[in-house]
């Protein structure tokens, strides 16, 4: 069994167009919630998303882009590219798992060319699928390659799974995983709005994401993408390390689709499995990444869980959410808060979770505040949940050569 | 190994209600959730499922849509026949019904099986690939029995759905694991080779 090492990071996200750029994001606690620019935000009922930025002002495109293939292939550029690492290993032994979101439709294009008549929507849409398949050709990935779309823990699960094959698999072989997505599109804005799971914030846009707050008011989308080379320890040249993958597991609620399961039963299950496989216990964890959407139901199902993970202190052991920043990349959500938890065991801090305020009496976790919370950290649990009872849990180690 | 594998025409009704334990659920449901749960529910009756049971599931490419996409476009379209963001906002979205995301998800057909039969496991949802899915079992922490299942809808709505119960040994030299098919046509193909 090898060690999974995280060498490499690429990003595009609501604070920042590279990794570096998201590290320092995270550092400022910059908002990347705004008002809704790349579609028309007039008549929305809500207007506020995280949307990826260019110049400092909301990338713009034509209806017929898929947002987050653009996403996806300049964080393949920045990782393949800006490493090199990848040429070190055949085509045969590279591998691709990424996590994704809806498939887009160009609802625009569809009704405006009229196609309708003959039921050609498929004309104007695009699967994560065939992205990642066309991105496997050009980067010559011939190991194989697979696209999670387990909604908001489509990353976290496939980059779980991707630990768990190269964990088996060992050295000679690299994987590039994590995950893409844009919501921010019509159909998909629509589909969450009736879902009622919208923030409805009156006040400053940047505000609008409160993941545990006592006024929390819902979530907020976003886009962006996220991905990371994994590499077998024996296969790396010293101080190439960011972070080690040591744990995973995922569980289902079997509850409703429509809510997590309050008591976080089983969303509990999957953080202890994941330690248990890191031949940890939870006292070794020193911080925790929440999924902390911004929802009611989310801060009080992730409290729950926390009481059973951590016994004894879990209103004593930090946690974080990046929500309140980036707001919720679904399919991707996991991939840019795996950069927090590197940023975290990295700098040797739990960032303040932006636009948290006021503790709520149902949620009263240690969620930081203001100004970073320095401590020691060599294990951090990340956590998130999906829109359907799927719950998923990594460990992460600080890595040491 | 045990395997079903069924296919639905156009318009074919689906039984699903005679494999629901919970009949309210199927105001949710697209045919290709409806496919799967009675595909499930045929399973498990050869074979009887632990909560921790494994479930690693395939959803193909979508093709076919019943969502209210037409509804949607109608209702967005002005006079000139353009689209008109106004109209889509003030008069599509509230015609569509907040049930319609549920036939979208990519991940609903396992969240209705895992709801109906109890599973709590290990699980993950990919798109199509035969050998994505093999690979998922084989890299499971489990070596106990766990179940697979793939599902498609084509672009006239006829509808398919396959599950297999399996262990390891079963599918670790599976020309499967080495080819680019599509996971229902696995299902399929295990189907019609076993007779089972």
């Amino acid at each position: 069994m090898g060690r999974v090492v995280i060498t490499g990071v690429g990003a595009v996200s609501p604070i920042g167009n590279n990794f570096e750029e998201v590290m320092e994001g995270i550092r400022n606690g910059k908002r990347g919630i705004g008002t809704i620019q790349s579609i028309d935000p007039c008549h929305l009922p809500g207007n506020v998303g995280a949307e990826v930025r260019k110049n400092g002002k909301p990338l713009l495109t034509e209806s017929h882009i898929d947002r987050k293939e653009i996403f996806i292939t300049q964080a393949l550029d920045e990782l393949i590219k800006g490493y090199g690492r990848i040429h070190r290993y055949p085509p045969e032994k590279r591998f691709m798992h990424m996590g994704a979101g809806h498939d887009y439709l160009d609802l625009i294009g569809y009704t405006n060319n009229h196609d309708e008549a003959a039921g050609n929507w498929i004309n104007y849409s695009k699967s994560g699928h065939i992205i990642v398949k066309e991105l496997s050709k050009v980067h010559e990935i011939k190991g194989g390659f697979s696209v999670n779309v387990t909604t908001c823990v489509a990353a976290t699960q496939a980059m779980g799974t991707s630990f768990r094959l190269l964990k088996q698999l060992s050295a000679g072989n690299i994987i590039i995983t994590g995950g893409f997505d844009s919501v921010i599109n019509h159909l998909h804005y629509m589909a969450f709005y009736k879902l009622g799971a919208m923030s409805n914030w009156k006040g400053e846009p940047g505000h609008a994401c409160r993941p545990f707050d006592k006024n929390r008011s819902g979530l907020v989308l976003g886009e962006g993408a996220g991905v990371f080379l994994l590499q077998d320890a024996e296969d790396m040249a010293a101080g190439e390390g960011l972070a080690e993958i040591v744990g995973y597991s995922s569980t289902m609620d079997a509850y409703k689709v429509t809510d997590p399961h309050p008591q976080g039963k089983h969303l509990a299950r999957a953080a202890v499995n994941a330690i248990e496989e890191a031949g940890l216990r939870s006292a070794d964890i020193d911080c925790v990444h929440l999924h902390g959407t911004g929802t009611y139901k989310n801060a009080i199902a992730e409290t729950n869980a926390m009481q059973q993970i951590f016994p004894e202190r879990w209103a004593e052991i930090p946690v974080f959410s990046m929500k309140g920043q980036i707001g919720h990349l679904i399919g991707a959500c996991g991939a840019l808060e795996m950069i927090g938890v590197i940023y975290s065991l990295k700098y040797q801090l739990v960032p303040p979770t932006v636009n948290f305020s006021e503790q709520a009496p149902e949620a009263p976790l240690l969620v930081i505040k203001d100004k970073p919370l320095e401590m020691k950290i060599d294990h951090i649990l990340k956590l998130n949940s999906a829109f359907g009872g799927q719950n998923s849990a990594l460990v992460v180690k600080r890595y040491v050569e | 190994m045990k395997v079903t594998f069924d296919s639905y025409k156009p318009g074919e009704e689906i039984p699903v209600v005679q494999y629901l334990k919970n009949r309210k659920l199927r105001k949710y449901f697209n045919r290709e959730t409806e496919a799967a749960l009675v595909g499930l529910g045929k399973l498990t009756r050869k074979i009887e499922l632990t909560p921790e049971t494994p479930f690693y599931y395939a959803t193909g490419v979508m093709e076919y849509q019943d969502y209210g996409l037409e509804e949607i476009v109608k209702n967005s379209t002005d006079g000139t026949g353009d689209f008109s963001h106004k109209l889509f906002i003030e008069e599509a979205i509230p015609r569509v019904s907040p049930l319609n995301l549920f036939k979208v998800l990519q991940n609903m057909a396992l969240s209705f099986i895992a709801i109906e039969h109890n599973l709590v496991g290990d699980n993950a949802v990919i798109y199509a690939s035969a050998s994505g899915l093999l690979l998922l079992a084989l890299h499971s922490l489990s070596n106990n029995p766990m179940l697979l299942g793939a599902s498609k809808t084509y672009k006239d709505g006829k509808v398919e759905a396959g599950f297999a119960y399996v262990v390891k040994e079963e599918i670790e030299k599976s020309p499967f694991l080495y080819g680019t098919e599509k996971a229902v046509d696995m299902f399929r193909s295990w189907a019609t080779n076993r007779g089972d």
